[in-house]
Parts: structure tokens; sequence; C-alpha cells
């Protein structure tokens, strides 16, 4: 007995003859809230879907506490599901709807008025049971949704792009109203989005799919700081990718010299002479004072504002430190004092630590 | 100009209305006339007409007409909801043969089909099912095109998601029938249904091929008395008949017109 909620052991699926998920492994633990996030069209729908047994992996397994699914029907997982569009039933109340998973069981109706209250309760809609889905807004119908999915005690709940229907406001309150759900609950979340910030906001790990495959996994945090590949860096958060010529491995840093400039950059990374690009955050560049010097990043260009965008909490700056290449810069707008003028000349610094080296 | 625009618009609604409603009013004045005669706006009222329609001449061929009917809308509501069930939903090799094979009987006209069941009867042997078997079997030959029709564009319209959702709750493919799928398609199954009844109740083509004598339905009582006379009680038997399918479409919308329930309120 392991203490894995879900695995996937080696799982590909193709339809016609098209491969969509491309040998896929994954462990998720239990209690944790795991988001796939990915573009549309990177497998990351038809992975839920063959956790949930709506496809049938190609080859492979998938297994739910240590057993396998292959053969078992979706209304026999015990899994929790919550669709975009709600798929709420319209001709039942709410209360019907969120006591549906245990009438179909045949639990007691006592027992499930309870259930249905304590359900109604958790997504704070109580008093709402006697109303019908189509007399609630997009964000009421969301929580009956997550409630009808929680009511029957599924082991895991899977969620696919839940929060993609409803405005911007709404979503972010949901986003906290979620992830306090399943820290209640303690219940294993698998949370399919295209929402880099959603997936950021919830969850303990991120599993970034690409192209069938997965292209990094693990926490929030260290995906945004360390992105593997070209790939994650410009999918999670803004990023300044840059082409790298030729690395040299120096005693204790990497030199990487970036493709058709004289520029040689400086990271912490360790790597190869293959190195092909690199990244720096916006946010990570420092607009350096003439008189900052010698203790300061070590990494230090010059350049000339091109772009100045007002972002509100920031402001982005485009600078051009050399023919053809320009760097965002990213500088909160509390510290005004140093946005400097269009066409001005800056000195920018950038630690060894924040120059990732991705690959391909 | 706006003003114009409405005013005409409002008057194309009356003019189509009135297209449709003048020849009942006619039928319905002619209904109420005291002399024997067919008038239309005449100058006085009577019911005494619809005294007659309680006569055997006319009660039983209503009877029969209903009762066929009824038993017509129900087997074609049954097989039509099997059908589309098993083509749409469980979207069956050769789906789309299938459904023109369904939906074949509307190309053919219903003179050619009576002669031709009646045909059929006889070379087989079966002149004995003349009347009220065949009579249904020809008129749910009839109506299942259109109840295949509506269950079938129904279950197009179906939400894939509520299926799965239902699924991951739980529900077997029995349950999912029973408490979604088809209270979901009930709007649609039920005008087929409804249809299939006025189909039955109001056919002459097929059904003047088929009824045994002195024993028909109600339009082939209508006709039979037609090439005899023509008088107000004519036109009384077809006022009641047409009250009649009117009672009958607002019952089954009651029953499926759950429009209040999709369209918000609660219970």
């Amino acid at each position: 007995m392991n203490s894995f909620d879900i695995e996937l052991v080696s799982v590909s699926k193709s339809f016609a003859g098209i491969p969509v998920v491309q040998d896929l492994n994954l462990q998720i633990p239990r209690g944790e809230f795991v988001s796939i996030l990915g573009p549309s069209g990177c497998g990351k729908t038809t992975t839920l879907n063959m956790i949930a047994g709506f496809n049938t992996p190609s080859s492979g397994d998938v297994r739910v506490r240590g057993k396998s699914q292959n053969r078992i029907p979706p209304e026999r997982r015990n899994l929790g599901l919550v669709f975009q569009n709600y798929a709420l039933f319209p001709h039942m109340t709410v209360a019907e709807n969120v006591g549906f998973g245990l009438r179909m069981r045949g639990t007691p109706k006592a027992e499930i008025g309870k259930a249905v209250d304590a359900a109604l309760r958790s997504v704070r809609l109580d008093g709402f049971g006697s109303r019908y889905p189509k007399a609630l807004s997009g964000g009421q119908q969301q929580r009956v949704a997550l409630a009808r999915a929680i009511a029957p005690k599924p082991s895991v709940l899977l969620l696919d792009e839940p929060l993609s229907n409803l405005d911007l406001k709404l979503r972010e309150a949901m986003r906290i109203e979620l992830k306090e759900i399943q820290e209640q609950l303690d219940m294993t979340f698998v949370y399919v989005t295209h929402d880099q910030e959603e997936a950021m906001a919830m969850s303990d790990r991120i599993v970034v799919m690409w192209q069938g495959a997965i292209a990094q996994q693990g926490e929030p945090a260290s995906i945004y700081r360390n992105p593997a590949t070209r790939f994650v860096a410009d999918f999670v958060g803004r990023s300044n990718i840059l082409s790298v010529r030729r690395s040299i491995p120096g005693p204790t840093f990497l030199e990487l010299c970036i493709d058709g400039t004289q520029i040689v950059l400086r990271s912490d990374c360790a790597g190869n002479n293959a190195v092909q690009s690199c990244c720096i955050r916006p946010e990570s560049i420092a607009l350096l004072n003439g008189s900052d010097s010698g203790t300061g990043p070590q990494n230090r260009l010059d350049g000339v504002v091109r772009r100045i965008v007002n972002l509100g909490a920031h402001v982005e700056l485009l600078v051009e430190v050399a023919t053809g290449l320009s760097l965002m810069v990213l500088v909160p707008s509390s510290r005004s004092s140093l946005v400097p003028e269009l066409a001005s000349t800056v000195t920018l610094g950038i630690d060894p630590q924040d120059v990732q080296v991705l690959s391909d | 100009m706006n003003r114009v625009l409405t005013c005409l618009f409002w008057l194309a609604i009356a003019l189509v209305l009135t297209f449709i409603t003048l020849p009942l009013a006619v039928v319905v004045a002619a209904s109420l006339s005291p002399s024997s005669a067919v008038t239309f706006l005449p100058w006085e009222w009577t019911t005494v007409w619809y005294g007659n329609l309680l006569a055997d001449r006319w009660l039983q061929p209503f009877l029969l007409s209903v009762k066929i009917a009824t038993v017509v809308a129900g087997i074609s509501g049954v097989l039509g909801v099997l059908a589309a069930y098993a083509v749409v939903y469980e979207r069956l090799p050769g789906s789309t043969a299938i459904m023109a094979g369904l939906l074949s009987p509307l190309s053919v006209p219903q003179i050619v089909k009576g002669v031709a069941i009646v045909l059929f009867l006889s070379i087989i042997g079966l002149q004995g099912v003349l009347g009220t078997p065949a009579l249904i079997a020809a008129h749910v030959v009839l109506a299942l095109p259109f109840v295949t029709r509506m269950a079938a564009t129904s279950l197009a319209n179906f939400d894939g998601n509520l299926d799965r959702a239902a699924q991951s709750l739980g529900a077997t493919k029995r349950q999912r029938l029973q408490h979604i799928v088809l209270p979901m398609i009930k709007p649609g199954v039920l005008s087929g249904v409804t249809f299939a009844f006025i189909i039955s109740f109001n056919n002459i083509p097929l059904s003047v091929f088929l009824v045994r004598p002195g024993d028909t339905t109600l339009p082939i009582a209508v006709i039979n008395y037609l090439e005899y006379s023509l008088d107000p009680v004519m036109a009384a038997v077809n006022v009641a008949s047409m009250i009649f399918i009117l009672t009958v479409i607002f019952l089954f919308e009651k029953v499926g017109g759950f429009s209040a329930q999709l369209h918000g309120g609660s219970k």
C-alpha cells in the first residue's frame, strides 16, 4: 500500500493514430492539490478523462490508490468531477443535484438530507436547496457543481477548467475558496487549467504539460523560479528568453554568449556547451544608479529605454541593450522615482542566480 | 418611422392569423346556424346541432379514433425514443442509413401506402386484421418518423457532460437513462407524441382503406356523411373535434411544460 491516490504509469493515448498523450508518468499523493497546466491541445483534458475513465489509455496503466482502473467504468471509480460548463441537471433543484450521487447509491433519505446540507454549507450556499440551477448566477452554479461532486465523499476530485466561465473578480475569489475547501476536506484535487495564475495561486504542485508529455513538474515557486525548458519559461509567467550562441563552463559561473551580440552573461546554473537558451524574469532585473558598483549584481548591461508601459502596479520598460536585443524590465510603480525617461540610458543589473539556463 | 414599422409588423401578424383562422371561424359560425342549410354569418344562433353529437353515429367513431390515436401515440412514442436512443446516443454503426430508413415512410404518399398495406395484407392472407389492428399498425408507420425525428433532435442537443457528470456520481447506464436522459428529452418526445396522436386522429388517406364497414374512425364517418348531406351537424362535429384536439395539445403542453424549471423559479 503506498500513499499515492493516483498514479499514471507510462500512459499513452492516441485518437485515430494521432498521439495525444505520450508515455506519461505521474504520481499524485493523497491530499495534494495538483494542477495540470498547459495550453489547449496539450493533452491535459485527455489525461483527466483517462483518470475519470471516459477515455481508455491506448497503453499504460491508470491506478487509483494502487488499484488498476483500466477495466473499471467511470461510475465505479468514486471520483468527483467538476466541469467548465457546470453540467448541472436543469430539471432538478439544487438539493436534488447535490444529493444525486448518494441517491444513485441508495443512501437513506435522512442521510442524503444531512450530506446535502453539509455540502451546501461548505460551498456557502445554505438555503439555496429548493432553487433550480437556472435561477443562480454562474459562480453559484459552479459552487453547486462543486457541492454535488463532494457530497458523495469521493477519494479524488477532478476539476476541468472550472473557473474559466466566470469573470475575473469572481475567478480570483473562487481560487481562494477552492483552496480552502480542499484543505478543509483534505481531499486530493486534480485541477486542469490553461491559466498559469490560477495554477500558481492554488496548487501544491504544478504539472506543466506540452505536446502530450510532462514538460516540468514541481512546486509553483520552483517552476516559476527555475523553468527547465524554453516552453515552460515562456508559458508560465513572463520572461526574457535569450538565445545562447556558446556557453563556457567557468570555475564558479557558466558564461553565456548571447546570440548576435557581444553580451556575455554569467549564470549560477550548471550547464555545458550545448546550452541553447536562457531566461531572465523581467522583475529580477534591477535598475542601477551610476554610483552603484562592485558589490551589486555581477551582470551589468547598459541600454536605452525604448518603450514604457504603465501596468498599474508595475511599469514595464523595454530596454535595448544591444542591436536587436531588448529586455523587458518590470519596476514597481511605488518606486516611480526610479522610472527613467523615454530614450534615456540606464544600467541594468542581473544577478547570476536569476539567469536560468533552459533546455529545449 | 419606428412607429410605422411596428404598425406594419402587427398588421402582418394580424393578417396571417386571420388567414389561418378564418376558415375555422366559418365552420364555427355554420355549426351555430339555425337553418339546416350551411350558411355563414347567420343572423340567429342555436346550439341545437351539438345535441346530435352524442348519437351513436358520431360517438362510436369518436371513441374508436381516440382509442386508436392513444395506442398509436403510445407505441410510436416508445419505438421512437428507442430508435433515436440507439441511433443518436449509442451511435450505432450505419446510424445515418438507419435514420434514413426510419424516416422513409414520409416519402411515400399516404394513398399509395394505404393501397400497399391492403395489398400486402391480402397477399399474406391477413385480411382478418383489417379494422383496428391494421389501423393502429398503419398509423404507427405514419407517425413514427415524427416521434423519432423529435426524439433524435432532443438527444442530439443533449449535453454529454450531464451524462458524464451523472456517471462520475455513480449512476449506472439504466439510472442515467431514467433520471437524466429521459427527463431531458421529455419535451421533445412529448411534442412528437402529440403529433402522433393528432396524425392518427385526423387521418383519412390511410384509414379509408383499412376501416371495417360499420366500425369507422371519426374522419371516415365524416367523409361518409358528407357523401349524402352537408348540414350544420357536420360543422358541429368538426368544431367538437377541433376543440378536442386543442385540449389534447394543451394537456401535453402542461405535462411536458417544465419551461418554468428551465427558466428559473423554484420548487
